[in-house]
């Protein structure tokens, strides 16, 4: 706590130096750009965000840190007018304003990359960042010229080379963030509110867009920067501030707190030894698995799906972590999917257990004793408004039911003991899935594989967009699968996750390029990321 | 501790069933009131009867429209195929057909239809509006080509009683329309059948993912919406001792307002049979207020449009809040248990 920079002001138009303590001075003597007072805003049972103060000074990179349900979204909406808060003050320069719409955000020079880019697919990239102020000449027309010069200048200016005649959505993710902040700065933004940019970045396009973001930085304008993920936060941010159940907990700078520190704050528990808290620390992932038995439960021979995959062969040992990994878009979610039968493929051989088996539907993988937990849990894993119980046995309707009539007694008893087993925390097992948290849906889907009875479970990035203490539990479950005798294939483009399985295999352009035994991989995965970047 | 709120939890989860198809028995109870108020003829046995047998021909229609948009689709085809086994069912019998080989040959036909749309959905992967919105426009063609002329009577009095007879003082077709709502409430709440359905129309990916056979399952909704629009044609034609290609038309809308008024949403997932068929009958029991106030059919038709949106409007309000409320019950215990 020493290190927290609490800044107690709450008055309206308080001059900066006037009732600040002298610690803060050093941050003071930069001038304040936003300044948030008592901000808070409700949902129907829930206090999202409960008085919360902030400062943002000019040419800052600002942090916003805390788990999911923290508050960090609805600040986000609340700064970007999605949403009107229910009380609290801004200034912006020491100027009141309210912000009703994300027009007035605009007005006042906020605005928002969100995670969902809000970009028009079918428009050009010049039209996109001129959207509403087009050039025009005599009689309103549109002077294309001059309109693709200046965006031509605009994009160039950020370091991206992108043709702005070309469509939104041909470009990748990284263009079209560049495009949002050339518009951002072509309307004359102050602050840019970036929630979680790098999700779906592969690397070399994270280390461009921090380029960009530092280079705006020294340019006097600033950030607030939403991400998951630690290290980029050191990296990139200069002051953080916590989050946690819609209150601030404290702001720190970054150069005088230890991440674990930072990540305590968030979870409000210490993180000693676990998983994350010692990826945290820069310390060695401890492994998950047991390193497996002799057996082989599943061998791939040849598998190929003409486009994304092609040439797979491996074996999984019984009681392994066999991890996958790899940049992201090398083919990893195809490979899932054709091991799971969800995708057309043509393999020389599976084999599960000594049995050849043919996976052509996910319904005939399931028979095999294979069961997948998608990347997109919301959308491909579960059925968000039906019941936890109905979620839980959906896989296994024969399990539970004579002459297709269930048998609800039976279904009611197994759900509850896999509830128990598993956590899950919810008020019932009646309730629909879509309102608990990322962590118990991702149970729910574990169980609904257990319920099941498979025996090879295919992780695809278990723990995206999943807050620090569910990952723990992820990881948790994962190891207490492979201990009761599962076999696991964890893909995932983290590094420090492929760090904790028994064997990698490093996935470039659809082929297996590399395998690795747990001893070969060194704590800084320097070696995986050689096999990703070899062409 | 648990047990606590697991009680409380399965204590709301009852609550809210109660109150949403009591919510519906409200509406139902207050539209009798006010025929009550408006007509002293209202709740004489002759008009109920009257009601009830007019609303079981759209309520065992709208059971197969809720199969189908419980799944996420719409069937537009279900008046046509009622017309078409009209005429079909009164030319086997003209030609000399006992009944039951005519009600069977005209169900064949009527659940071929359905079939068609299935297959062009799954198959040919043409959204169900334009699917059945083809098979609407080929049944109802269909039916004037094997009428040829105008419309056929019919004369088999054992046809006419087994669907538009009585017995004792229960009509036929209200015991018929009973008891294929109870057959489709059990199927939809205690069957695997059931659960698939609502699974598919909640998240279709996530169902396909979990292995659950989407294509045979979207299939059999639509063989079976066929299926029971023509019983309820073979009940109108009962009714009206005819066959003719001209009957049932605006039935798709009916159905399909009777299901969304009843509960369930046309995106897939939700509701329930009942919910459809007693929607359909505070439809029904309006236009019955309506005649007897002998309110003329154009204004009834802008009323039956309004009354619709009001409540679609309310029960979508109420399902939100009952949402809510259950979130907010899940914050409770979720603070309680502090994270291990």
């Amino acid at each position: 706590m020493q290190n927290q920079v609490g800044f107690s002001n709450q008055k309206k138009n308080s001059s900066s130096l006037a009732d600040v303590p002298g610690e803060e001075t050093v941050e003071n003597k930069k001038k304040k750009l936003l300044q948030i007072r008592r901000l808070s805003k409700a949902y129907p049972g829930v206090q999202a965000l409960d008085g919360v103060d902030l400062d943002i000074h000019r040419g800052e990179i600002h942090a916003l840190l805390g788990q999911n349900g923290a508050g960090k979204s609805t600040l986000i909406k609340l700064l970007s007018g999605v949403e009107r808060p229910d009380s609290g003050t801004l200034h912006i320069d020491s100027k009141s304003i309210s912000i009703k719409t994300p027009e007035d955000a605009h007005k006042h020079g906020i605005f928002t990359i969100h995670q969902e880019l809000s970009l028009v697919p079918d428009l050009s990239v010049a039209e996109n960042i001129f959207i509403t102020d087009l050039p025009t000449g005599r009689f309103g027309v549109v002077n294309w010229t001059r309109l693709s010069e200046q965006a031509t200048e605009a994009m160039e200016w950020l370091g991206f080379l992108v043709d702005v005649h070309s469509p939104i959505r041909k470009l990748s993710v990284a263009q079209k963030q560049g495009v949002e902040l050339a518009k951002a700065l072509h309307h004359k933004a102050k602050l840019v509110l970036l929630d979680e940019p790098t999700a779906a970045l592969p690397p070399q396009d994270v280390e461009r867009l921090f380029k960009v973001i530092r280079t705006l930085q020294a340019r006097g304008l600033s950030f607030i920067y939403i991400s998951h993920r630690m290290e980029e936060v050191q990296q990139l941010c200069s002051i953080a501030t916590v989050l946690r159940d819609g209150q601030k907990v404290g702001t720190y700078s970054i150069a005088e707190t230890k991440p674990n520190e930072l990540i305590r704050s968030m979870i409000g528990r210490s993180l000693k030894s676990s998983h994350v808290g010692e990826t945290a620390l820069g310390k060695r992932k401890p492994r998950l698995g047991l390193g497996g038995t002799e057996k082989v439960v599943m061998s791939v021979r040849g598998l190929d799906d003409g486009r994304s995959v092609s040439n797979i062969n491996f074996d999984l040992n019984q009681g392994e972590i066999l991890g996958i990994t790899g940049l992201i878009g090398h083919g990893q979610s195809e490979f899932a999917a054709c091991m799971f039968g969800a995708r057309d493929c043509v393999c020389e051989s599976i084999s599960v257990n000594g049995k050849t088996v043919r996976i052509r539907t996910p319904g005939d993988a399931i028979r095999a004793g294979v069961g997948l937990l998608p990347e997109e849990r919301k959308t491909q894993g579960l059925v968000l408004h039906m019941s936890i119980e109905s979620n839980i046995t959906m896989a296994s309707h024969n399990e539970f039911s004579k002459l297709s009539i269930i048998d609800r007694k039976k279904e009611q008893h197994h759900v509850n003991a896999m509830s128990t087993s598993l956590s899950i925390r919810a008020g019932s097992v009646k309730q629909p899935v879509g309102t608990l948290s990322g962590g118990n849906q991702q149970k729910v889907v574990l169980a609904k594989w257990l319920v099941s009875k498979c025996g090879i479970l295919i992780f695809s990035e278990p723990t995206r967009g999943v807050d620090v203490g569910a990952k723990e539990e992820i990881y948790e479950l994962i190891k207490s699968f492979v201990n009761s005798g599962g076999s696991v294939i964890l893909i995932s483009s983290e590094m420090p996750e492929a760090l904790m399985c028994d064997r990698v295999f490093v996935m470039s352009n659809g082929k297996f390029v590399g395998e690795l035994n747990y001893d070969e991989i060194d704590p800084h995965a320097d070696a995986i990321l050689n096999l990703c970047c070899q062409k | 501790m648990k047990t606590n709120w697991e009680n409380f939890g399965s204590g709301l989860k009852r609550n809210m069933k109660m109150l949403f198809t009591s919510y519906l028995l409200i509406v139902l109870i207050l539209t009798v009131i006010l025929g009550c108020l408006a007509s002293p003829y209202f709740l004489t046995l002759r008009n109920v009867e009257n009601v009830l047998t007019f609303a079981a021909v759209v309520s065992v229609i709208a059971v197969g429209q809720f199969f189908v948009v419980v799944t996420g689709g719409i069937d537009l085809s279900v008046g046509s195929i009622a017309a078409l086994t009209t005429v079909v069912a009164a030319v086997m019998m003209k030609a000399g057909h006992s009944a039951f080989a005519s009600s069977l040959t005209a169900l064949v036909a009527a659940g071929a239809v359905g079939g068609a749309s299935g297959f062009l959905v799954i198959k040919a992967g043409i959204t169900p509006f334009i699917a059945t919105l083809a098979m609407m426009s080929i049944a109802r063609g269909l039916s004037y080509l094997v009428q040829v002329g105008s419309l056929i009577g019919i004369t088999n009095k054992g046809f006419i009683w087994f669907f538009s007879g009585s017995v004792g003082p229960l009509p036929n077709p209200v015991s018929l329309f009973v008891l294929i709502t109870l057959v489709a409430a059990f199927f939809m709440r205690s069957t695997t059948f059931g659960r698939r359905l609502y699974a598919i129309g909640g998240n279709t990916e996530a169902a396909r993912l979990s292995g659950l056979p989407v294509k045979q399952s979207i299939f059999s909704v639509y063989v079976l919406s066929g299926l029971l629009s023509g019983f309820g044609g073979l009940i109108l034609a009962a009714q009206l001792t005819q066959g003719s290609s001209l009957l049932a038309q605006g039935y798709e809308l009916d159905t399909i307002a009777a299901v969304v008024v009843g509960g369930a949403a046309l995106t897939g997932g939700t509701g329930n049979p009942v919910g459809a068929v007693v929607g359909g009958l505070i439809i029904a029991i309006l236009g019955n207020i309506m005649n007897l106030m002998t309110i003329p059919s154009e204004p009834q038709l802008v009323v039956k449009g309004i009354l619709i949106i009001i409540a679609v409007v309310f029960i979508g309000k109420k399902r939100d809040r009952i949402l809510r409320k259950k979130q907010n019950n899940n914050n409770i215990p979720a603070e309680l248990t502090p994270a291990a």
